[in-house]
């Protein structure tokens, strides 16, 4: 859903301090989509869910559009949004209603998009990116099939959709975007032991689904 | 369906009401008010040196002292300040002037009483006792302002690990002089220095990993001081 197509619009509190806070707000003015972001903050600290679905809608493309800028690759971009908005999540607490949202926004925005920079070059310094020639082999058993693929892929992501919302949050930090246990008790604000006990649970549950889903033709 | 929209999703589902931080000021008094009832307590239990009246009334012991307690006066407010995602690094600076006053003032006592007492002056015993009010101040410190600053683990560790050590080795040296006899020069030196070096130092260099897990453990949403 693009930001537009609710068609509300308020008055612009996004100011920033910085060079990008300034450039965001700039683009949503051109945009034309503004919203009350403060407001929004403020409703989502005080439990309004629609509040904060609407404010992390409304930001994602700002933050894509902020990540872009730094990372080549559109799957690296999406994993320090990704970031950005667990981060956001986990210090929503730390916003004053008072305060201009955009430079709290940015601030949070460039740590996470810096930090990640970092992770990305000490990763790229030890790691060799596969080639076709790594992927092919002669045994067919060892080839990679993907319909096969997509039709189990699409039967696991149902399966994770339907768990718990905590179970979902762990799978989703520990399995599918591969952080270690501190990165994702970091990020999530759980403890580590938690994160543990739903990634157990989630996986109990995900074969249970998945051998339901295998045997029901 | 995107990875994105799922974590949103699944954000949006967790988003329980969350308790405003008070502004970083307040919460920076808050703390040094809880400094000041560990020092009190610690004076009930120890008891003041008998010639503090004296000391005070000696410039040089004044300025330290005063000079400490305004550097962890304003250390503690710069690090609840930058603990926040959008406020500028400048308030790094705040604790300085004091800062430099401080350990100028620190020098000076300790060249003379060099001078006068000569090495001897450093006893065994005193080193226990400065010792033992040392991490009866400083620990409840750490502890109370690791609490208060959990969610900077995510921020700004290091610059706020630096601002918020300082802070508990200023209180701690401004409240050590209270209690221990003033003879000991190398040991006022050691603790009033040496602490601040050694806490700013450690939590400059390891804030993240002292921060980070205490942010893991603690960070319970809606509960925040």
């Amino acid at each position: 859903m693009s930001p537009g197509s609710r068609g509300r619009r308020s008055s612009l509190t996004l100011v920033a301090s910085s060079a990008d806070a300034a450039r965001v707000g700039a683009d949503e003015r051109n945009t034309n989509h503004a919203r009350d972001w403060s407001a929004l903050m403020a409703r989502a600290q005080d439990g309004d869910r629609r509040a904060y679905r609407a404010l992390l809608e409304d930001m994602t493309p700002y933050l894509r559009a902020l990540a872009a800028r730094c990372f080549k690759e559109p799957s690296d971009a999406e994993d320090a949004v990704q970031d950005v908005l667990l981060t956001v999540h986990a210090v929503r607490h730390t916003y004053d209603p008072g305060r201009p949202f955009g430079p709290w926004l940015v601030a949070i925005a460039n740590r996470r998009i810096i930090d990640r920079l970092r992770r990305h070059i000490r990763a790229r310094s030890r790691e060799m990116e596969l080639s076709s020639e790594h992927e092919t082999f002669s045994p067919d058993a060892a080839n990679f099939h993907l319909e096969d693929a997509s039709a189990d892929s699409a039967a696991l992501h149902a399966a994770i959709a339907a768990l718990a919302p905590d179970q979902r949050l762990a799978i989703n930090l520990l399995k599918l975007k591969e952080m270690s246990l501190k990165e994702a008790a970091l990020a999530s604000g759980r403890s580590v032991s938690a994160l543990k006990v739903a990634t157990h649970r989630a996986i109990k549950s995900l074969r249970k689904r998945l051998r339901q889903s295998s045997e029901t033709p | 369906m995107t990875p994105t929209r799922e974590l949103i999703d699944t954000l949006v589902e967790c988003a329980t009401p969350v308790r405003r931080l008070r502004p970083p000021l307040v919460r920076a008094m808050l703390w040094l008010a809880f400094a000041g009832l560990v020092i009190a307590l610690i004076a009930m239990g120890h008891g003041l040196r008998p010639d503090l009246t004296l000391s005070l009334q000696q410039p040089a012991f004044a300025i330290t002292t005063a000079a400490a307690l305004a550097t962890g006066i304003l250390a503690a407010m710069a690090a609840f300040v930058m603990s926040l995602p959008d406020r500028s690094r400048w308030w790094l600076m705040l604790p300085l002037p004091a800062l430099a006053v401080w350990i100028s003032t620190i020098g000076y006592g300790c060249l003379t009483d060099w001078v006068s007492l000569g090495p001897e002056g450093v006893r065994f015993g005193e080193e226990l006792r400065c010792l033992s009010i040392l991490v009866l101040t400083s620990v409840p410190l750490v502890i109370a302002l690791a609490v208060m600053l959990r969610y900077a683990a995510m921020l700004r560790a290091g610059a706020v690990a630096a601002t918020g050590g300082l802070a508990i080795a200023a209180i701690t040296a401004s409240a050590l002089p209270l209690f221990h006899d003033h003879d000991a020069t190398a040991m006022i030196l050691t603790w009033n220095l040496g602490t601040t070096l050694l806490i700013t130092g450690i939590t400059s260099v390891f804030g993240r990993r002292i921060f980070g897990p205490l942010a893991t453990r603690l960070l319970a949403p809606g509960t925040h001081l």
